[in-house]
Formats: structure tokens, sequence, C-alpha cells
């Protein structure tokens, strides 16, 4: 799948750790697009606000490497953690949502994100084009989980259903893309 | 535990994509760490999530990768002493410490055997001159003992000379018979058995009186013998070690008579 294979990723992540500027231009060209997928997933219909998270992402990257755990993932799954956090912050920001000219949260938000889902179904891209092979209700909990960011509580009074449901529904889920994925 | 329904539940999934709760990740590490099928499970999704997103990559404008690179050049000047860099730099520099202390360890240990060892040297040279000063000492004290006794104008000079029986023996004896002392000097008396000894002898109006023993092997040194006021003559015999009651007199060895009469 053109993934780097592990030898090369502790090397990489050595590299990073010793502050090679070389290594992080390598690190930038490989997963730059990957990253910038999830990114633009999250912040939609604002490409400026998107190269903006990416930079902060890789600034962060470079800063946080030391605290990368080789034990707990992949390093692509801790950057991929980074630059989802980082979106949803920016999304849950004061400026980003008067800028998105929302008044209140979190129903605007949702049906927002309910629109957007709809709107999407053309250009959907990356993970979000896997999660139309869900059924719709499944669909939108982990579009709320995942490129919102509402924790399941939030989810379940959004959604006016029972937590354990909320839970089940979006494992079920995410047992469905990882046979998509697979 | 049943891992392979754990597997199944979707915490996997969760895990990786950061949906789960803060207990059920603290859970995930540590099963984890218990059951490797975990983490190879973990690793697929990993895997094939890591795929799909770089099969479906979105290239970023380029001057975003500029800004990057720019961003991050700044960044190493703002090292603080709480920054992974900082720390680094400590832990280089703790290592140079503790580097620097074994080379110094090392030094130490060895100056320390070398000086012992030196002191030690000194120690027997030091003994072996004690000795030495000993035994000159000795021998100079002796020497001034004789040299008072030979000077001195109350000493009668008695020059014994060999018998028939031992020609060449010959011994002076220094009899100051105011004070009735008696040095024996032996000038040339042969080695004799370990079992014998040789005798000094007065003889005081035809009778032996015992003056001591000595050995040949104190040839050339003054040696204080027994008292005697009177002597006409002194005499030296072979004896068994540690002397006899009266003299034999086959094997006397030399004799010398002194002005003494009576």
């Amino acid at each position: 799948m053109g993934k780097p294979i592990t030898y090369t990723e502790q090397e990489l992540v050595l590299a990073l750790k010793e502050r090679n500027n070389q290594a992080f231009s390598f690190l930038y060209d490989h997963y730059a697009g990957a990253l910038y997928s999830i990114i633009k997933q999250i912040v939609i219909d604002n490409p400026e606000l998107a190269n903006d998270v990416l930079q902060e992402v890789f600034i962060n990257i470079w800063r946080k490497i030391d605290t990368y755990d080789q034990s707990k993932g992949r390093l692509f799954t801790w950057m991929l953690n980074i630059a989802r956090n980082a979106s949803i912050d920016l999304l849950r920001s004061k400026g980003y949502q008067n800028s998105q000219k929302n008044q209140e949260l979190p129903e605007i938000v949702y049906k927002g994100a309910a629109n957007q889902a709809v709107l999407q179904h053309i250009d959907a891209i990356g993970l979000k084009k896997m999660l139309e092979r869900l059924r719709p209700e499944h669909r939108v909990l982990v579009e709320l989980a995942y490129f919102k960011g509402f924790t399941h509580d939030e989810i379940a009074e959004i959604e006016h259903i029972p937590l354990g449901t909320v839970k089940t529904r979006i494992r079920n889920a995410l047992l469905q893309l990882r046979e998509y994925l697979k | 535990m049943n891992v392979q329904e754990y597997i199944e539940s979707g915490i996997i999934e969760s895990y990786v994509m950061g949906l789960a709760s803060e207990s059920e990740r603290a859970e995930f590490e540590r099963l984890c760490s218990q059951y490797p099928e975990l983490v190879v499970a973990r690793k697929k999704f990993e895997e094939s999530l890591e795929g799909y997103a770089s099969e479906n990559a979105t290239p970023p404008p380029p001057e975003v990768k500029a800004k990057v690179l720019e961003a991050v050049k700044m960044l190493p000047t703002r090292r603080g002493p709480g920054t992974t860099a900082g720390r680094t730099q400590i832990q280089i520099l703790l290592r140079l410490i503790i580097a620097a202390f074994f080379v110094l360890l090392v030094g130490m240990t060895f100056l320390y055997y070398q000086t012992r060892q030196e002191n030690q040297d000194l120690t027997n040279i030091n003994q072996r001159l004690k000795e030495t000063l000993d035994t000159t000492s000795t021998i100079l004290k002796k020497i001034v003992d004789e040299q008072k006794v030979v000077s001195s104008p109350d000493v009668t000079v008695v020059n014994m000379v060999g018998t028939q029986a031992a020609p060449k023996s010959s011994a002076n004896v220094y009899w100051d018979s105011t004070r009735s002392d008696v040095y024996l000097v032996v000038k040339n008396m042969p080695g004799l058995p370990s079992d014998q000894q040789y005798q000094l002898w007065a003889l005081i109006d035809n009778k032996p009186k015992d003056l001591g023993v000595f050995d040949a092997t104190d040839d050339k040194v003054i040696l204080k013998m027994k008292n005697t006021q009177k002597a006409q003559a002194f005499a030296i015999t072979i004896e068994k070690k540690g002397g006899s009651n009266s003299p034999t007199l086959q094997k006397m060895q030399s004799m010398g008579k002194t002005m003494q009469t009576q």
C-alpha cells in the first residue's frame, strides 16, 4: 500500500528525535497529503484555515516528537490524531464559529454537519467517502464523533438516543469501516 | 478474558482513531502489554488506515511546506531548560561528567597505588639504612672503646704469643690493673667446632682464674672480659662451649706474662 516499512519508520522517528531537518522534510513529503486530507474533512470550506492547521500540525510534530511512544501506536496514527485534534480545536474556537456565522451550539453545528454530509455527497474525500457506505444512522454518529469531536454523551443528547446505543452503534460502524479498509 | 471478543468489540478502532475514553485507552494499553495478539490486531488496523489515508491523500499547496520548514528553523533557538533539546544537552553534560569522573577515579586509583608503592620502597630503604646505621654505630662504639682502653696510661698491654700447639695464635690483653678491667683483642685465633670455645685465664700465684670465654669469630674486636686485680700471666685454652672450671693445659693456645710478680 506504499507505506513505509517498520524499519524505515523507526529510523525516521530516531532522526526526528534528533531534530534532523532532512528527516523532517521527508516526513512532510510523505505524510502532508494524508494529514491535509483529514484536516480538510474537518475544516470544511476554508482552505486558508486548513493550511494554517497543517502548518501548526507539523510544527507540533517537530516540537512533540519526544512524547511519541512507539509502543502505543504507529507514527502515522500519532500524527493523524494530532491533525484531527488540531482541526477539531479550530472548529470549536470562537473565531471559527463566528466566521461560519453559526449562532448556537450544538444543534446548529449538528444541522450543519448533516447538511454538509448531504452537500458533500458529490465530492466527499478520504474517510468520509468510505462513511457513505455505512447505514445512515451509523454514519451520522461517526461523523459527529470523529469529524466534529463530540463526546458520546453529547451525541446521545443531540440525537436523543441512549448513551449505550451511541456506543454500540459507533463501535459497530468502526468495525464495518475496518472491513472496508481491508 | 476472551481476547477475540475484546478485539471484535471495536475497541481497537476506537483507540486508534482517538475515539476511546480515557479509561478505555488505559485499559487497552494495559491489555496490550499482556496480550500480544491485541498489538498485532492494532497494528493491522493502523496499517490499513494509513494505507487508505495515503491513497486518498490531498496534496497541500506547495507554499505550506516552505512555511513549515521556516517556522521549524526558528524553533531550536527557543530551547529552554524544560524543553527536550535542553534535556538532551543536560543528558550529554551528565554523560560527560560521569565520564570525567571515571577518568579521575582511574587516575586517582593509579596515583594512590603508585604513591603507596613508592612509600613502601622508601620505608624499606629507610629500614635498611637504619640497620646499617645501627651496625655502624655498634662497630664505631667498639672502636672507640678499644681506643680508650688502648690509649689509657693505666693499661698494661700483654702480648700473647702462640704456643707449640698453636704457633700462629695471637691476641692482646689490655689490663687496667688499677680498675681490674680486662679487655681482649683477638688478632689471629683459628676457627673452632661449634661445640668449643676459647677461654681466657689469669694465672695468679700459679693458680688459674677464669676470665670468660670467646669465639674465634670475634676477630679484631675488643672484648670485655672478667675483671682481675692480680695476674702474673694470661693464657688462652680451648674448652667445651661455655667454658671449664679449670684449664685444659694441653690445649693452651697462647700465653703472655705480665710484669706483675708475687
